[in-house]
């Protein structure tokens, strides 16, 4: 492989693109990948129950059936209700969890590989946009996450408080009526903030080819290096040049232990 | 199925707010809100013909009026106001969460929050006591049997008569009229009086409930519609191309 691949993002030969291919970089964590899949199915429990919770006139958004079928499961409303608010107290102590045992690995993680826009972020999500309506542009290279992940992460940290902080206002009626009140239609934002940008995430992650690895990577935990090359161009830099030096002292490391072997054995 | 109402013979109450003691014993009512309640109109001077003027003053006795197209019911967002076949609008309290949106809404002030509860609560004509065949509390209770309850779908009961043979009325106004099931008997005059002293509020739903009602729903639906569009219409191009055989 050359050099310069290491320095500059450029287009890369067979030999390179082949040899790349083989490697794999570990991408998420198996405690990520259990609160991705985890948050996923909390959401997808509590909008359901949710949207079926919304019958009246003014506020209802789902069709009458749909909250039939609801219903008839539940048995009545006041149980959907329980289990809407049982599941998501759930939600918030395993995030609270994750937040306070995980805080310096994933707390402190997300926010500085989530949160952090950078200039060629913005300058990548301009460009997504031309591509999309069919631009010939070349985006910027990218950290472990790209400026639309990293916005959509926005979202989903903006919305996961409000829904959270809003959800035990009414569940708790903490701080009266005129809270409760304004709650009601916050936590209908938070969720609408998150679904807007849900259908785009769904789309990108799990149904674009280029993003088969994305994908895959949420179950595995790996990516090949090759689409962390063409994708991910910074962090694949920076981890190429950090697993060298773990290498290093992994070498040695195995090599002592072999030693003590050896001379346990003599 | 019935159709409950409760008829007020202004002309037999005497304001002695017994009918909102018992109301309040049988379910545990805090001091300061009500189920149920009795206000003077105080005396007042009504013209009479050759400039004479007579005095006139009634109890006006107010409970939920279990509308025919009641406004809390739509204003709550949960679901847990809602009114029954038998015509009585009852509060779910395992739905309630306290939000006050029908306390708004309410033309008449008959719905009030638990302050221990931090549910909504109003009259619902003491279904409860109903199911066992008992009469609603206040109604028990009434010494001069001012208060009349009954089925006005049933042509023998003493509401049917008194609500379409005599000249009963809700309290209602022309811009507020959502069809109180409780009416009012005795002196048209009084009648009047109380109509004109307590007359119905406009409903109303709070900031939020209308933000939610006209912003929000209609805002966010679009957003959701429109992402789930676009990325529908990406799917379609992808299966359209085809993808790679081999990469």
């Amino acid at each position: 492989m050359r050099k310069e691949i290491f320095e500059k993002f450029l287009p890369l030969t067979f030999e390179e693109r082949e040899e790349l291919k083989k490697k794999k970089l570990k991408k998420h964590d198996i405690a990520t990948i259990y609160l991705h899949w985890f948050n996923a199915l909390v959401w997808f429990v509590e909008l359901v129950t949710g949207s079926a919770l919304i019958i009246s006139k003014y506020y209802r958004f789902t069709p009458e059936f749909w909250q039939k079928i609801w219903l008839e499961i539940f048995g009545s409303r006041g149980n959907m209700l329980k289990f809407h608010i049982m599941v998501g107290v759930t939600w918030i102590i395993v995030l609270l969890i994750y937040g306070i045992f995980g805080y310096r690995n994933y707390l402190l993680g997300y926010i500085k590989n989530m949160l952090i826009l950078t200039k060629d972020d913005i300058e990548w999500v301009i460009k997504r946009g031309q591509l999309i309506l069919g631009k010939k542009v070349t985006l910027p290279p990218q950290g472990i996450y790209n400026g639309g992940q990293k916005l959509y992460a926005w979202d989903v940290a903006v919305g996961t408080i409000l829904i959270a902080i809003t959800g035990l206002v009414m569940a708790f009626h903490l701080g009266g009526a005129g809270t409760v009140r304004w709650a009601i239609a916050i936590h209908f934002l938070g969720v609408g903030m998150v679904v807007m940008g849900l259908f785009v995430h769904i789309y990108m992650a799990a149904f674009m080819p280029e993003e088969r690895q994305s994908f895959f990577s949420m179950f595995t935990g790996y990516v090949n290096e090759l689409y962390a090359y063409e994708h991910h161009f910074k962090w694949w830099q920076e981890m190429v040049k950090e697993r060298e030096k773990w290498l290093e002292s992994y070498k040695k490391e195995i090599e002592k232990e072999l030693q003590t072997h050896e001379e346990a054995k003599a | 199925m019935a159709k409950y109402a409760m008829v007020i013979n202004v002309q037999r109450c005497v304001g002695c707010h017994a009918c909102e003691l018992a109301c309040k014993a049988e379910w545990g009512v805090p001091e300061d809100m009500h189920r149920t309640w009795v206000k003077p109109t105080h005396p007042t001077a009504l013209k009479r013909g050759g400039g004479l003027f007579e005095l006139v003053a009634a109890f006006y006795v107010g409970q939920c009026n279990h509308c025919d197209n009641p406004t809390c019911v739509p204003a709550c967002p949960t679901g847990a106001t809602y009114k029954r076949e038998d015509g009585i609008v009852v509060v779910d309290h395992d739905l309630c969460i306290g939000c006050g949106y029908c306390v708004d809404a309410c033309p008449y002030g008959a719905r009030y929050i638990h302050p221990e509860l931090k549910k909504v609560d109003k009259c619902d004509f003491c279904a409860p006591r109903l199911e066992k065949g008992l009469e609603p509390a206040c109604v028990e209770t009434c010494i001069t049997g001012a208060k009349v309850f009954g089925d006005l779908e049933d042509p023998t009961s003493e509401v049917f008569k008194l609500v379409y043979e005599e000249n009963a009325r809700g309290i209602t106004s022309p811009e507020v009229n959502i069809g109180p099931n409780v009416y009012y008997v005795g002196d048209d005059k009084k009648v009047d009086l109380i109509i004109n002293k307590f007359p119905p509020r406009k409903p109303e739903l709070p900031t939020p409930a209308s933000l939610f009602e006209k912003l929000l729903k209609p805002l966010i639906s679009l957003g959701v519609v429109a992402s789930f569009l676009g990325a529908s219409v990406a799917f379609f191009v992808q299966l359209f191309k085809g993808e790679e055989k081999f990469e």
